[in-house]
């Protein structure tokens, strides 16, 4: 089945270009739109975007692999996203991403046999002050212990 | 127009003249990896960083446009410093293994390093290991280790080619290049990617680990390969390596002539140079006998030639005579043939115009259709039009009202097919004069071998009608003997000859008979090439 937009995304993808000089430029908002509209960027999805902004495909795969915001592997139901930058290194980091293999089982970059939890680390999530902290969809867990890390994890259903 | 000081030196450029190209013009030579005189500035690398009077941070003098009165230091501590720290930066996941890679002696990251760093590295952690040994394309191979992510080959693809199908992919230490998932490089011009790449990322699939660079001889030469005539210089050895027996020739590379092929080759051109020293080089002159060839000398060879042509002219006539020269052939070549033919036999069936010569496949960038880099010059030479054309001569020949032909380096049973097959082997006396065996040599009664473009000094006159020099590199293969010195030869035995000891003194006469060529010398020439005419319609 060939992958398009919803006549509400594209609506939304209209308003967007609207904002710019020139189509290539909304690159990163139109591959955003298309991450909440089919969860993860397949080719097939890469190609449709290259065409609705008439850019060539390899810069959609640049910005694809640039940015971790962006994924081209499906993601479980819940995307934890760990900082391993400078500050929540310093305050544990490390600790807590070993926590989070053994527990879940998996390795950074993967996903759960149930789907339910993708692992990732991060570059600096901006919230240094409260580090480490830790992203789990579009929520942040700051100040985190690996004991905060485990109820975190029961709460999720 | 600004005027600047360069390390004490002034130096006046145009408005807008980056410093990077203000100090070459010195002849100041300042590092750089991402800029290139050809491709858009990205300021990338921050190799070329250089210290600008009263500015409060080294600048990148490949992206900063000069200012009146700027004054430049390309060679303080402070630059030192920072071109030290970049190669450290630079080097820490870099394999270092210029043993065995192919851009080793002329990789600038190589050239840097001895120059502005030359220490240890302190870097104790793991390198970051990427992908070896990618097939992009047909024609080289990428090495992610060895990239530096200048960008050079990106921007190539996207700014010469038009076509935009390499990419950067990942982030940070994990950059690497490469095309779409699945996809790879096609163009005509991946020949070009190794030469902008500045170190060994991406090296050519026919070069890998055949010889040093530092090997191989260099001589200027014209691409052979199509009418476009690009500057270009030939790599070459005189003696053999590692076991490749017998080539001499290891490859070609541009060289810059604005008007012409600006700083690129293409790839049909660029590796079109094998027939050199390939097996089916006509070596030694041969005759017919029977069914077979055998080898022969020179004196028999231009003995049989000389005398089949004149039996045929005394009995018959010169128009029993046809000739069909090839626009593979110098000017010197052409115009010692032409007046072997026409002045001294009276030939006036002359004609380089096969059908479908210029047949083949071109593109928008530098290659022509027409596969021959002196068409230009064999129509200004007049090789075409005095009597019947090369078709007709087939016709001729079948007939039996055209005896002797004469084939220098020309290959009708190529262009013609089986008609050209079926009147050639019916012809009386068939010579064919040439570099390496073909269709139509196969049928010849005298072969007689010549020398290619690396072999013989001589001149091009490509489609825009620009006369350009091509060197004499290597002897020829074995006893073949350049083209106007075979007809020197066959002049001496036919009647009233100059006899010529050089391709330059065949230039003279030329330069004194046939028009556009006229008052003109080596010397004049140059490098770069004149324009003599306008290109052909
Ligand atoms: S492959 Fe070569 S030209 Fe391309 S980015 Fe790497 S170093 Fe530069
Ligand atoms: S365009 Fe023609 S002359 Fe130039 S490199 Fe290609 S074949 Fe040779
Ligand atoms: S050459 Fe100036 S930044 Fe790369």
């Amino acid at each position: 089945m060939a992958v398009a937009f919803s006549e509400k995304t594209k609506e939304r993808f209209k308003a967007i270009l609207a904002k710019y000089p020139e189509k290539g430029a909304a690159l990163l908002p139109a591959m955003w739109l298309a991450q909440k509209e089919f969860s993860v960027i397949t080719p097939e999805v890469e190609e449709y975007v290259a065409k609705l902004l008439g850019v060539p495909l390899v810069r959609v795969h640049e910005v694809l692999t640039f940015y971790t915001m962006y994924a081209a592997k499906p993601l479980g139901k819940y995307h934890l996203q760990l900082c391993t930058n400078i500050s929540c290194t310093l305050l544990g980091a490390e600790d807590i991403l070993e926590h989070l293999k053994d527990k879940l089982q998996i390795g950074a970059g993967e996903t759960t046999p149930d789907k339910k939890f993708t692992l990732s680390t991060v570059e600096c999530l901006g919230y240094c002050g409260t580090a480490p902290v830790l992203q789990v969809n579009d929520d942040f867990h700051e100040n985190l212990t690996t004991k905060k890390v485990d109820e975190l994890l029961a709460k999720l259903k | 127009m600004p005027t600047l000081t360069i390390d004490d030196q002034q130096v006046t450029v145009d408005q807008g003249t980056t410093i990077l190209e203000a100090a070459k013009k010195l002849g100041i030579a300042i590092p750089h990896f991402c800029y290139h005189p050809r491709l858009t500035k990205v300021d990338a690398c921050r190799m070329c960083l250089v210290e600008v009077k009263d500015a409060p941070k080294l600048v990148t003098s490949c992206s900063n446009a000069v200012r009146d009165n700027m004054v430049v230091f390309t060679g303080t501590p402070k630059v030192e410093e920072a071109r030290k720290s970049i190669l450290e930066f630079i080097l820490i996941n870099h394999p270092l293994d210029c043993p065995i890679c192919d851009k080793a002696g002329e990789c600038t990251l190589q050239d840097y390093y001895f120059r502005y760093s030359s220490q240890p590295s302190r870097f104790k952690d793991n390198k970051v290991e990427k992908h070896k040994v990618v097939d992009l394309g047909a024609k080289m191979v990428l090495d992610s280790e060895r990239c530096v992510v200048c960008g050079r080959c990106v921007r190539f693809c996207r700014e010469v080619v038009g076509e935009e199908n390499l990419g950067i992919f990942n982030r940070g230490d994990h950059s690497e290049i490469g095309t779409y998932p699945g996809k790879k490089i096609e163009h005509n011009y991946q020949g070009n990617l190794v030469d902008v790449c500045p170190v060994g990322a991406l090296t050519a699939k026919d070069f890998r680990f055949k010889c040093r660079s530092w090997l191989l001889c260099k001589a200027d030469t014209i691409c052979p390969g199509c009418s476009n005539g690009c500057n270009a210089v030939v790599h070459f050895t005189l003696r053999s390596f590692n076991g490749i027996k017998g080539q001499r020739v290891f490859r070609l590379t541009p060289r810059e002539n604005n008007d012409v092929n600006k700083i690129w080759l293409c790839d049909v051109g660029r590796w079109g140079y094998s027939f050199v020293d390939s097996i089916d080089r006509l070596t030694t002159p041969a005759l017919k006998k029977g069914e077979d060839f055998v080898k022969g000398d020179w004196d028999t060879a231009l003995r049989e030639t000389a005398s089949g042509l004149k039996t045929v002219v005394e009995r018959y006539g010169p128009s029993a005579v046809g000739v069909i020269p090839s626009p593979h052939l110098t000017n010197e070549d052409l115009y010692a043939l032409k007046c072997l033919f026409s002045c001294v036999l009276k030939v006036a069936n002359i004609d380089f115009k096969l059908p479908g010569l210029d047949k083949g496949e071109g593109d928008k960038l530098l290659l022509k259709a027409d596969r021959h880099p002196n068409t230009r010059g064999a129509e200004l030479l007049g090789l075409s039009g005095t009597g019947l054309s090369a078709e007709a001569m087939m016709e001729k020949v079948k007939t039996g009202e055209i005896r002797a032909l004469y084939l220098a380096g020309s290959d009708p049973v190529k262009y013609i097919g089986e008609k050209a097959e079926e009147a050639l082997s019916r012809a009386e006396l068939l010579i064919f004069q040439g570099t390496n065996f073909s269709a139509s040599c196969k049928l010849a009664h005298v072969i007689l071998p010549g020398a290619t473009f690396v072999e013989k000094e001589g001149t091009f006159t490509n489609y825009q009608g620009r006369l350009q020099k091509i060197n004499k590199a290597l002897e020829p293969l074995g006893e073949a003997l350049a083209d106007w010195e075979i007809f020197t030869r066959l002049g001496k035995r036919l009647g009233a000859y100059p006899s010529y000891r050089c391709a330059e003194e065949v230039f003279k006469d030329m330069a004194r008979e046939v028009a556009p060529f006229n008052g003109l010398s080596y010397q004049k020439i140059g490098p770069q090439g004149i324009k003599i005419a306008d290109s052909s319609q």
